[in-house]
């Protein structure tokens, strides 16, 4: 304890102390300029990201109730840094509100619950870090104050949440009501699969499948992401997905390995149904913001691919794959916060002609959409690759058939918005877009991520590095 | 049989009697207080397995909480006088096949289960013992859990209170 425990909870205790400087700031209310305390605070969460690369230890705190390693600690700092981008790209939507530090102190404490779960080494730990999660972020969703939308996607969001929680909880209690204990380590090799251990796997399965919006637990995502001011669509559907995906690598995978049948056949029907579903619907939409949230259910189950591979390189396929969708994501969703803010539209009808009059940003989301595609040479190519390369290995080509169908249905819509931004003639373009400078710096730091991951070919070997001890 | 079975019997009907009262009271303010009486038959049970703990917290949450506080929300949105409508006879049918088979699943898993766990550790689980676990930072202490808890609770309060303020139109 001690010193090692400082030095073991770093990034916790970093976000944590974020949080009471933004608390502090907020009574003292010294700094009346929205501008100054945004940069203040990208400069803090920068610090925070910075954090990530020293001091790393392996080791466990609280006996195993938080347990942390190098990999655990990349995915803390692959949330912070989209965090950081997220929080660059609000610029423009938080400098007019009267909440932001509110704002801030709820997304760090969501941060807090993800780094909770990651490290999370019993299902206490577990089940208070989703909570944590989840519930300030239905309060985020709502911060759009004036608009019944966002307070409709704030209520459908607390809702579903909590309906996927008691459904985690009732499995989490049969799991400890059969083995009597609830660290992880001594779980597995109690988990022998008998019938009410088989129906907990289900119900904690379901409670991971409601975050992630994997089908048929997706419906709340597109109204909620609609919804949502987009700096908080983006942190949904990039980083608490992300943060799910990382945990259910790190420990419910392994949690459940003695069922690993049963946690294939669940994950086999759950991808063809999500990616499948989720292409269907994103073809329909006109809604920019509805179109990426169907595309990213469908992108949830290729990722879930990966995962059914139960490998190591599985598990970095998903990781590098998701390092991959935060940038092209947050690239496609920072020039449409940009449209949002300036102009209130929101519509893939709109995007007509954008290139005329915005080239680089029409270049942007082209190159972000591309890479959700997996068009190559952009990275998201090299992601897809890998995961249904990692995906192929049980050799279920029914599976491995579907999903390649599917990524050449997402090709139509993805372009069917790149079309609309370069081809389709309009009388009556958006006019010149102008990006506040953190914006542009966070586009860029997209566009390399999205550009540089694909060629920096040691990065896949890293990850796998660490997920293979 | 003898006196602790029947005990338990006696809760059991308290219990589920509340709950199939509660689904199927006319009046949405009857089904609330039928629920009150199902969470103290719960309580009860707690009494019963010397839980005397969660058996006070089940009655001060769940039994003086949350049911006051739907009692309340019903007043304020719905008109707790008025019958409610109706429900279609197919989705009557639908309930009493999905009550039969959950009731069913139960019982197979119970008939399964061999249910030979001992919690780890074994401790008298009275209120000093979890008042000192949940502040003790040696083995099984419980004080990152209930920090955790903190902060979930001080998130939860910004979020109030950003969502319920009303400021003052600037002139």
């Amino acid at each position: 304890m001690n010193s090692e425990f400082l030095i073991l909870m770093k990034q916790e205790m970093g976000v944590t102390l974020i949080l009471f400087i933004l608390l502090f700031l907020k009574i003292w209310d010294g700094i009346k300029e929205n501008g100054i305390l945004l940069h203040l605070i990208n400069v803090l969460l920068l610090l925070n990201f910075l954090l990530g690369f020293v001091l790393n230890q392996n080791g466990e705190l609280f006996n195993g109730m938080f347990a942390t390693n190098s990999l655990r600690v990349m995915e803390k700092s692959v949330l912070n840094l989209g965090t950081l981008i997220i929080s660059l790209q609000a610029y423009d939507y938080l400098k007019s509100h009267k909440h932001l530090l509110e704002f801030f102190m709820l997304l760090l404490s969501t941060l807090l619950g993800m780094f909770f779960m990651i490290s999370s080494n019993n299902l206490l730990m577990f089940y208070l870090g989703i909570e944590l999660s989840s519930i300030p972020l239905a309060a985020m969703a709502n911060f759009d104050m004036d608009k019944i939308k966002s307070s409709e996607a704030a209520v459908k969001m607390i809702l579903s949440s909590a309906f996927a929680s008691a459904l985690m909880l009732f499995g989490i209690s049969f799991l400890y009501g059969t083995s009597g204990t609830l660290n992880f380590q001594e779980l597995v090799s109690l988990i022998t699969g008998s019938p009410l251990q088989v129906f907990a796997l289900l119900l904690v399965f379901s409670g991971f499948a409601f975050k992630l919006s994997a089908v048929p637990f997706h419906l709340w995502t597109a109204d909620v992401y609609e919804g949502a001011p987009v700096a908080v669509t983006s942190y949904l559907s990039v980083i608490s997905k992300a943060a799910i995906v990382f945990v259910t690598l790190s420990s419910l995978a392994p949690l459940f390995s003695h069922l690993n049948e049963m946690w294939y056949h669940l994950l086999f029907v759950t991808i063809i149904l999500t990616i499948t579903l989720g292409n269907i619907f994103a073809i329909r939409q006109d809604n920019i913001k509805r179109f990426l949230a169907f595309s990213s259910i469908s992108q949830v189950g290729f990722i879930l691919l990966g995962i059914s591979s139960g490998t190591a390189t599985g598990a970095t396929s998903a990781i590098y794959f998701l390092v991959v969708y935060i940038f092209s994501n947050l690239g496609a969703f920072g020039v449409i916060a940009l449209l949002s803010s300036q102009t209130g539209k929101e519509n893939i009808s709109d995007l007509k002609g954008f290139y005329q009059t915005n080239p680089l940003m029409g270049w942007v989301l082209a190159i972000s959409l591309f890479s959700l595609g997996g068009i190559p040479p952009t990275a998201g190519f090299f992601g897809k690759m890998f995961l249904v390369t990692a995906g192929a290995a049980k050799g279920n080509y029914v599976l491995i058939t579907i999903a390649a169908l599917n990524m050449v249905i997402s090709l139509y819509y993805y372009l069917r918005v790149v079309k609309a931004i370069f081809m389709d003639k309009n009388e009556t373009p958006v006019e010149p877009l102008r990006g506040s400078l953190s914006l542009r710096l966070a586009l860029l730091i997209c566009m390399i991520g999205v550009v540089g991951t694909g060629f920096a070919g040691g990065f896949f070997e890293h990850i796998y590095q660490l997920a293979a001890k | 049989m003898n006196a602790s079975t029947m005990v338990f019997y006696i809760l059991s009907a308290v219990i589920l009697g509340g709950a199939l009262l509660s689904v199927t009271a006319k009046k949405i303010f009857r089904a609330a207080v039928f629920l009150l009486f199902s969470l103290i038959g719960i309580a009860g049970l707690y009494f019963y397995l010397n839980y005397e703990f969660i058996a006070a917290v089940q009655i001060v949450v769940y039994v003086g909480g949350i049911v006051v506080l739907i009692i309340f929300s019903i007043f304020l949105t719905h008109e707790s006088g008025r019958d409610m409508k109706e429900p279609s006879m197919i989705s009557n049918l639908f309930a009493v096949f999905a009550c039969c088979f959950a009731a069913a699943l139960t019982y197979l898993f119970i008939k399964e289960e061999h249910f030979n766990a001992t919690p780890n550790p074994t401790l008298e689980p009275s209120a000093r013992n979890i008042g000192t676990q949940m502040l003790d930072i040696t083995r099984y202490g419980y004080i990152l859990p209930f920090e955790a808890v903190s902060i979930l609770l001080l998130a939860a309060m910004i979020g109030c209170i950003v969502i319920a303020i009303k400021l003052k139109p600037k002139e």
